[in-house]
């Protein structure tokens, strides 16, 4: 009996073995364009997944509608890096040279988004990102054939910093996860913070390690010094613990929290957000107000009986942005695509937008706004008095770019 | 169990089984490469392939070999890896001497972490090599000016002679040149004590061996080895990251380990290739099946633990002498 | 840092610590009993967490009620789970090498967490504190969060619940002995394996209601199980592996430690469990409370 099992086993796997070592396609490769979704899809980013798919599929189901890209069907093809970069390097080669993707959409991660953009570069495909935001993506790392259309990680900090500047506050907190990303924001803020303001001080500093589930010493430590704004890195669940954890401490009576408050965290915390805290997000769907945005919300939450997070929004708008590439350099063939970004103009659902040529950055700037509730939103709260802080201000100038880049030479 | 001398043993047929695989291997690539971008990825994974059974084979001289279970494996890799990194990008050392130093610090390393772990014996051992392995990702996470944190370094550069092929053939040979000498190592009196000190410790000291000085010895070797497989996969990636040091990282030998046949040289090898395979295979099967892997994973290797811990090699061990046996 | 200050920080890291001696007692307990480790245990934990979370929201309101109706129905969720894990596959397993169990328990990781993704998605979630659990205390002169209050009278309470169960009660005998000498305890005429099995579930209950105060402490999502697992580890090394009283002692460290760690190094906090266990292993490898060789 054991034998047979160990036969049939043994039959299944070379059978599997054959399946994927015959080069998977003769799909007719003229007519469909696969596009390639390096995603994370487990441990703390589990949460952005479901809503980044649903912004990626809805775009390919309305452009197959029309035609797709120049006349080409779009199809997906996803796969899981699962937070590893090395994971996402072998499967941005995968869906490039086995899948035959002419397209990569980017991870959550940007670690494996750092990975996946070399390999990118290394077989001159496009690759876009929707939720990873390091700013190295488009300094030291860059190549012609990516774009980003999220506000990065220099954007966010000198973003938040330039808006809370203006206001009188002298005495800062921060609070920050002990990584890059906590790292490159917390430089960007500061050193923003201190040119804009010089009266203001950040007066104590603290650096939880990720996945931090206790702030029970934080919490006193940022309180004792009094702070009118603390600045945070903090995203999605361990902002949410933090806020949490923090509010009995009536740390929100004395103080403000500027921190990402984006959809997915919004809806985590539901009612017990407090109100009055000024933040940012990356793209409120209820507070952009164009035509292209409405038209996309009432799409969305039909189809997916959901509101549109961040992540879908901007994965949609990315896509848009390479439609238009597309379109413009009237071919799907990813060397002309890139040359048609620089520069490349096109209706975002943010309003209308450019991507810079010398880094492909997009000008998308922050959305700054404070906690409120809002009768339109029963399960969570919004952000009202939303401004945008316009990515021109805050973004790095060409020069300081090729600075940096002379700098880090890749 | 099977006997684990009889495991080690090996007869003419195995020279020629081996010769043929090399063989084999070495003519792979040329082969692929005729298959155009498809054949140009199995390529990429076939050195991937390559250098993690260096890494598997390392751990089980540790593992299947000294009987000592080690959870921080990684760590060794790991600093392979980073010395690769450091040195090419950041210092702008060739090549060839980056490769022979990340062996040679990883054996420092773990020349220093094994002093400590090897004076416990069984589940303690374990739990502190896990602790160490952690520690050391940590503390390459945390000197961000230095390592990238998590970021990592990247950008390592790559000679204009290695190309995919050659770097592959390159691998193989090293590989290949690796498992010769851990095969001499293990029949080595060397070998053979090491062995001793896995079955019966108790009567190694009865003869006057110094069983944690052994072990010590046969920690730093391992250690060196998967700074090679480290060094070689930085190389192979072009970047070197955090969650090289991981301990989810110094679970994939294990479970290759298990998957192949931890009683045999070659099994861990067999069992890396087997998994890294299974896992592009499943990934293209079906869209479904992304969301589910590790689930999958799971089951394989809980049927494994409870039906088959000797490995494949194990399987066809017995498989083999059940033929020979007259029913 | 003024004397209230330190107080403050005290009080906190202790009812942090009382979480996880919650959690960890269970670890410690099946591996007296079983001697296995059971790295599962972080995945149990995880699932009480999403439980409580769907029990959560089928009672309107934030009502102590309602929390305790948590704290009753999902940690005997939780056991019955475990039972059906120890029955159909830990019992295969406990005259096997330890690697071979490690590994069973580590691919139940991967199956479990994978399961949790399946059923509740990877949404953040969270459950809301009982709304009389919910604000926080004047002392000395900074305000303290009354669920932590609550951890710290909790804790206690559940320690001295444990230790009435194993020095007062028959059963609890039944599990002393089986740590100690289960030979002796067979030929007595009890059955040990009936003994393993409730110890399991035991082990189980208290993953489960870790998991339930902690769902209401901090967020849920699916890197919760894993956080977990490592803490335990310390916290059982340092403690004695089979101590119950050491998971005390343990739990206290810990979270005591990282509590004022993270004030003074809060770059170090990072490291503060591993260096724990790796000193305490060099040291002395079985822990406060444990015995030498086993």
């Amino acid at each position: 009996m054991k034998k047979m099992v160990i036969r049939l086993f043994g039959i299944a796997v070379v059978i599997t073995a054959l399946m994927g070592i015959v080069p998977a396609e003769q799909v007719l490769a003229d007519e469909v364009i696969k596009i390639g979704w390096i995603a994370d899809m487990g441990g703390i980013a589990a949460s952005f997944y479901k809503s980044q798919k649903d912004g990626i599929e809805m775009f390919i189901e309305e452009t197959n509608a029309t035609g797709g890209f120049m006349g080409k069907k779009l199809e997906l093809v996803i796969r899981d890096a699962d937070l590893k970069a090395d994971v996402g390097a072998n499967l941005a080669r995968e869906l490039i040279l086995n899948e035959k993707c002419e397209y990569l959409i980017g991870p959550t991660s940007s670690a494996v988004a750092l990975a996946a953009t070399k390999v990118a570069k290394e077989f001159k495909k496009i690759i876009f990102f929707h939720t990873s935001n390091t700013e190295k993506l488009t300094t030291t790392d860059f190549h012609p054939y990516m774009f980003q259309v999220v506000p990065n990680t220099g954007i966010e900090g000198r973003g938040i910093a330039y808006f809370l500047a203006q206001k009188p506050y002298k005495n800062y907190g921060y609070i920050g996860l002990d990584y890059a990303y906590g790292h490159d924001q917390h430089d960007a803020f500061k050193e923003s913070l201190l040119k804009t303001n010089p009266n203001a001080k950040i007066t104590v500093e603290v650096w939880p390690k990720t996945g931090e589930s206790n702030y029970g010493s934080y919490i006193p430590t940022l309180m004792a010094q009094n702070p009118e704004v603390i600045y945070s890195s903090l995203w999605g669940g361990a902002l949410s613990t933090f806020i949490k954890q923090a509010a009995p401490y009536g740390l929100f009576k004395k103080t403000t929290l500027s921190s990402l408050y984006d959809l997915d965290m919004l809806r985590a915390m539901g009612q017990e957000m407090p109100e009055n805290l000024m933040g940012y997000t990356r793209c409120p769907f209820y507070a952009v107000d164009t035509p292209q945005m409405k038209a996309f919300v009432d799409k969305f939450s039909k189809k997916f009986n959901d509101w549109p997070a961040d992540w879908a929004i901007m994965a949609y708008d990315g896509l848009l942005a390479l439609k238009k590439a597309v379109d413009t350099a009237g071919s799907t063939d990813s060397e002309k695509v890139s040359k048609a970004l620089d520069g490349l103009k096109w209706t975002s659902l943010r309003g209308e937008r450019y991507i810079r040529a010398e880094d492909h950055m997009a000008n998308v700037g922050i959305y700054v706004g404070v906690t409120a509730k809002d009768p339109k939103f029963k399960d969570f709260l919004v952000l009202k008095d939303v401004v945008e802080v316009p990515a021109e201000k805050v973004w790095m100038s060409v020069d300081e770019i090729k600075a940096q880049r002379a700098k880090n030479p890749q | 169990m099977p006997s684990a001398l009889q495991s080690y043993e090996s007869t003419r047929k195995s020279w020629l089984i081996a010769g043929t695989v090399i063989a084999v291997l070495t003519l792979l690539p040329f082969v692929l490469n005729q298959l155009g971008r498809t054949g140009e990825y199995w390529l990429w994974v076939a050195t991937e392939m390559v250098i993690m059974s260096l890494f598997s084979l390392s751990l089980n001289l540790i593992l299947g070999f000294g009987g000592m279970v080690s959870f921080g494996h990684a760590a060794f890799f790991g600093v392979g890896a980073y010395t690769v990194a450091l040195l090419m990008k950041k210092a702008g050392v060739g090549f060839l001497p980056a490769m022979v130093a990340a062996p040679l610090a990883s054996a420092l390393v773990a020349g220093i972490i094994g002093w400590f772990c090897v004076r416990r014996v069984g589940l303690y051992f374990s739990i502190l090599t896990l602790a160490f392995g952690q520690l050391l990702f940590m503390i390459t996470l945390q000197l961000y000016a230095f390592t990238g944190g998590d970021d990592g370094i990247h950008g390592i550069p790559r000679p204009e002679l290695l190309t995919p092929l050659s770097y592959y053939l390159l691998c193989l040979a090293l590989v290949a040149g690796s498992f010769w000498l851990m095969r001499l190592l293990t029949k080595s009196p060397f070998g053979l004590t090491i062995r001793m000190t896995r079955e019966n410790p108790e009567r190694a000291k009865f003869l006057g061996i110094n069983v944690k000085r052994y072990q010590l010895i046969n920690f730093i070797i391992a250690g060196g080895f998967a700074g090679l497989a480290g060094g070689l996969f930085a190389e192979l990636n072009r970047f070197a990251q955090t969650e090289y040091l991981h301990w989810s990282k110094s679970a994939e030998p294990i479970f290759a380990s298990l998957v192949g046949g931890m009683y045999s040289l070659i099994g861990p090898a067999i069992g890396s290739t087997v998994l890294i395979f299974l896992k592009i295979i499943i990934q293209q099967i079906h869209q479904g099946l992304v969301e589910i892997w590790a689930i999958i994973l799971g089951v394989i290797l809980l049927g494994m633990v409870l039906f088959a811990p000797e490995g494949i090699v194990g399987v066809y061990e017995k498989i083999r002498t059940q033929r020979r046996r007259p029913q | 840092m003024n004397l209230q200050f330190m107080l403050f920080i005290l009080i906190n890291g202790l009812s942090q610590g009382m979480v996880l001696f919650i959690i960890a007692s269970g670890l410690s307990l099946v591996f007296g009993v079983l001697r296995v480790i059971n790295f599962a245990h972080g995945s149990l934990y995880m699932i009480g967490a999403f439980m409580a979370f769907s029990l959560s929201s089928l009672f309107a309101g934030k009502t102590l009620f309602a929390f305790l109706m948590l704290m009753l129905l999902v940690p005997p969720g939780v056991a019955i789970l475990g039972l059906g894990l120890e029955v159909s596959l830990f019992r295969r397993i406990y005259r096997k090498e330890h690697l071979l169990q490690l590994l069973l328990t580590y691919s139940l990781v991967l199956i479990l967490d994978g399961l949790t993704r399946l059923i509740w998605g990877g949404q953040i979630r969270n459950v809301p504190r009982p709304e009389v659990l919910a604000g926080s205390l004047d002392l000395f002169g900074l305000y303290f969060p009354s669920y932590n209050l609550f951890l710290l009278i909790v804790g206690p309470l559940l320690a001295a619940g444990l230790w009435v169960l194993l020095y007062r009660s028959r059963a609890g005998n039944y599990i002393r002995a089986a740590v100690t000498y289960p030979e002796m305890l067979g030929a007595l005429g009890v059955n040990v394996p009936r003994v393993m099995t409730w110890t399991f579930m035991l082990g189980c209950f208290l993953a489960g209601l870790g998991g339930v105060f902690m769902s209401a402490l901090a967020n849920i999502d699916l890197s919760i199980g894993m956080e977990r697992i490592i803490e335990c580890f310390a916290v059982v090394v340092i403690g004695g592996l089979g101590s119950v009283g050491g998971a005390m002692l343990g739990s206290l460290i810990i979270g005591v430690g990282v509590a004022f760690i993270q004030i003074y190094f809060s770059r170090m906090a990072l490291v503060f469990p591993y260096v724990i266990m790796a000193l305490v292993l060099i040291i002395r490898p079985w822990g406060l409370f444990g015995k030498p060789e086993r």
